[in-house]
């Protein structure tokens, strides 16, 4: 941390829309499951929020077969949006964690457009529910999931629907990396209306096994976090909050309190522990002590000092020149 | 670190006994608030302080005192040789104890364990937590190992009230899979047929479901997977499971270790 300065600043609270979180630090979707799993592990009430597992409309079994592999620093992982349905879950788990002193937010996901407005719907139907992540993003289930979340176009009618249904509501839109060009598809989402931008959800592999010869997954692609992940995560980040103006809430391998300044430094407003809390539970609450006494770091510097905006909107991205074009 | 009692611990090795050339027993110092132990849990342990491997190994305990927490560890990977190097004194993290079912206690004549791989810690627990609540009843354990050192028969000699033994290499005891020896003594005889406990590989179970399954009442089975959160949060380490008539997918870490044999869906398990 040596490097890192001190800010003066010490009110470490986040704005997203209109939601006021204590601090800038969350459990990522997925891995802490409802919130309540890890309700011995993590003081909960200490975090910004926990963003849920994802919720579907329809309750989902999810993949069959091996649904974790472990990569070097990394997670290979095709769980398939297991849950229990929309209505389990508000009815009976949000009271629980209502009660438990967990600010959430509320992750969702559907198959296709006619299931997704059933969805918003839904939601729109239940009281208070402040913020809510759109996970257009998931690439281990077969419909839906990161179809939507890799065309602007539809990305931004997904996110237009939900501010029209949830006028109370802040809307997150989680992306995926695996595009050309997610600056773009972030910017198609902050002009729909998006009250903040998530960055990444997990990115596209896959692996063999050997004494079968056949790939581990039956999905036969699965989504990679963890460590590994985490400069691709650093980078859409870079890029993304140099592209819109919401905040952006950075995720993707962090696994120590310097990975966690470094996604501050790079432009995030927030940022997520997904997979680290597996093996480091206390690392949530290690990160927030860091920014309570330090203040959150600043952005760095754009290194060439210029401030423009990608202006292609996605139509055709720059990924493949490590992001050295759109800098001038 | 206030408020709970957090069941994560950062303990120390107390004794880490090389067993055979891929079996260890380590003993990890209790820590304090570490709670009491039914059957069946494990911990989760942290082998390495980088990320690779990056995910806690979860094993099952063999056996717990007001000292100590100990496992049987068998070799078969980075996590497990990381962890088998340790020695006395190291300091790791583990968290639990974990897994939310437990093997029932037995009445009635007696019962039979079917052991393979690091599967004959949780039963060794098991053997041992009901001698000590004066549980009478005849214990048959049926162990398995590719040579006659892998059946590290110096761990449990006392624990069981009859032990068979086979090894593939014939070393010791049966030439030939434990399933084998399992089906050859019930033919035979005297082996009590109201309940089969094993743990042990999946094709080890599967295999006793396949062919051992019609000659016990009760098959209960404590499985092993790969395991990310080790809560039931994550649900990574489900296993297709069939209740009411319905297809479910149940975590190992939380709806298990321990399942009745007949509610696993093997069709779907491949």
């Amino acid at each position: 941390m040596g490097g890192v300065e001190v800010t003066d600043n010490k009110d470490i609270r986040l704005n997203i829309g209109r939601s006021v979180f204590e601090n800038p630090v969350f459990l990522a979707s997925g891995p802490a499951g409802y919130g309540l799993e890890y309700i011995n592990y993590i003081d909960m009430r200490k975090l910004g929020g926990v963003v849920t597992k994802t919720i579907s409309f329809e309750p989902r079994a999810g993949n069959p077969g091996v649904r974790l592999q472990e990569t070097p620093s990394g997670l290979l992982n095709s769980i398939g949006l297991e849950n229990v349905g929309a209505e389990l879950f508000f009815r009976e788990k949000m009271a629980l964690l209502a009660s438990a002193g967990i600010k959430l937010v509320i992750s969702l996901a559907a198959e296709d457009w006619d299931d997704y407005r059933r969805l918003i719907g839904y939601v729109a139907e239940r009281d208070n529910i402040e913020i809510v992540e759109l996970n257009l993003s998931c690439p281990n289930v077969e419909r839906g999931g990161m179809a939507v979340g890799t065309d602007p176009d539809l990305l931004g009618k997904y996110v237009r629907l939900a501010k029209e249904l949830l006028p109370e509501t802040d809307i997150l839109a989680k992306l995926t990396p695996n595009v050309r060009d997610i600056g773009g598809l972030a910017l198609a989402a902050e002009e729909a209306g998006a009250d903040g931008i998530t960055a990444i959800n997990t990115i596209v592999g896959m692996d063999i096994d050997l004494s079968s010869s056949k790939p581990v997954f039956k999905r036969v692609r699965a989504g990679l976090s963890g460590p590994a992940i985490r400069p691709v995560a650093l980078d859409a980040v870079w890029k993304i909050s140099r592209t819109v103006k919401i905040p952006v809430i950075g995720v993707g391998g962090i696994s120590s309190v310097d990975d966690a300044l470094k996604f501050f430094m790079a432009g995030a407003a927030g940022i997520q522990i997904g997979t680290a809390i597996f093996y480091d539970p206390g690392l949530p609450e290690r990160i927030i002590e860091r920014l309570e006494t330090g203040g959150i770091p600043s952005r760095i510097e754009y290194l060439t000092g210029k401030t423009e905006r990608i202006e292609d909107g996605g139509k055709a991205g720059d990924n493949s020149g490590a992001g050295c074009r759109e800098q001038g | 670190m206030s408020l709970m009692n957090r069941p994560y611990f950062r303990t120390r090795i107390a004794e880490n006994t090389r067993l055979s050339p891929s079996a260890c027993k380590i003993v990890f110092e209790r820590p304090e608030g570490f709670a009491d132990a039914f059957p069946g849990q494990f911990i989760s342990i942290r082998v390495s302080e980088v990320t690779v491997p990056l995910l806690r190994r979860p094993f099952g305990i063999m056996d717990l005192s007001s000292t100590g927490i100990s496992a049987l560890i068998k070799v078969i990977g980075p996590g497990s040789s990381i962890l088998a190097a340790k020695r006395a004194g190291e300091e790791v993290e583990i968290a639990g104890p974990l897994g939310g079912v437990p093997f029932d206690r037995p009445g009635g004549e007696g019962v039979v364990f079917v052991a393979g791989g690091t599967g004959l810690g949780p039963v060794i627990f098991c053997a041992r937590s009901w001698k000590r609540e004066n549980i009478s009843c005849k214990t048959h354990l049926f162990i398995g190992a590719q040579t006659k050192e892998e059946l590290l028969d110096g761990l449990y000699r006392d624990d069981f009230s009859f032990i068979y033994s086979a090894t593939i290499d014939g070393s010791a005891g049966y030439k030939g899979n434990i399933v084998e020896l399992l089906e050859k003594e019930i033919d035979k005889g005297g082996i009590p047929s109201e309940l089969l406990y094993s743990c042990g590989p999946k094709a080890m179970v599967r295999a006793l479901v396949d062919r051992t399954g019609s000659k016990f009442k009760n098959h209960y089975t404590s499985l092993e997977s790969v395991m990310g959160c080790s809560l039931g949060a994550c649900r990574g380490c489900t296993v297709p499971a069939i209740e009411d008539g319905k297809k479910v997918m149940r975590s190992v870490c939380l709806e298990g270790t321990v399942f009745n044999s007949e509610a696993i869906d093997w069709e779907e398990w491949k």
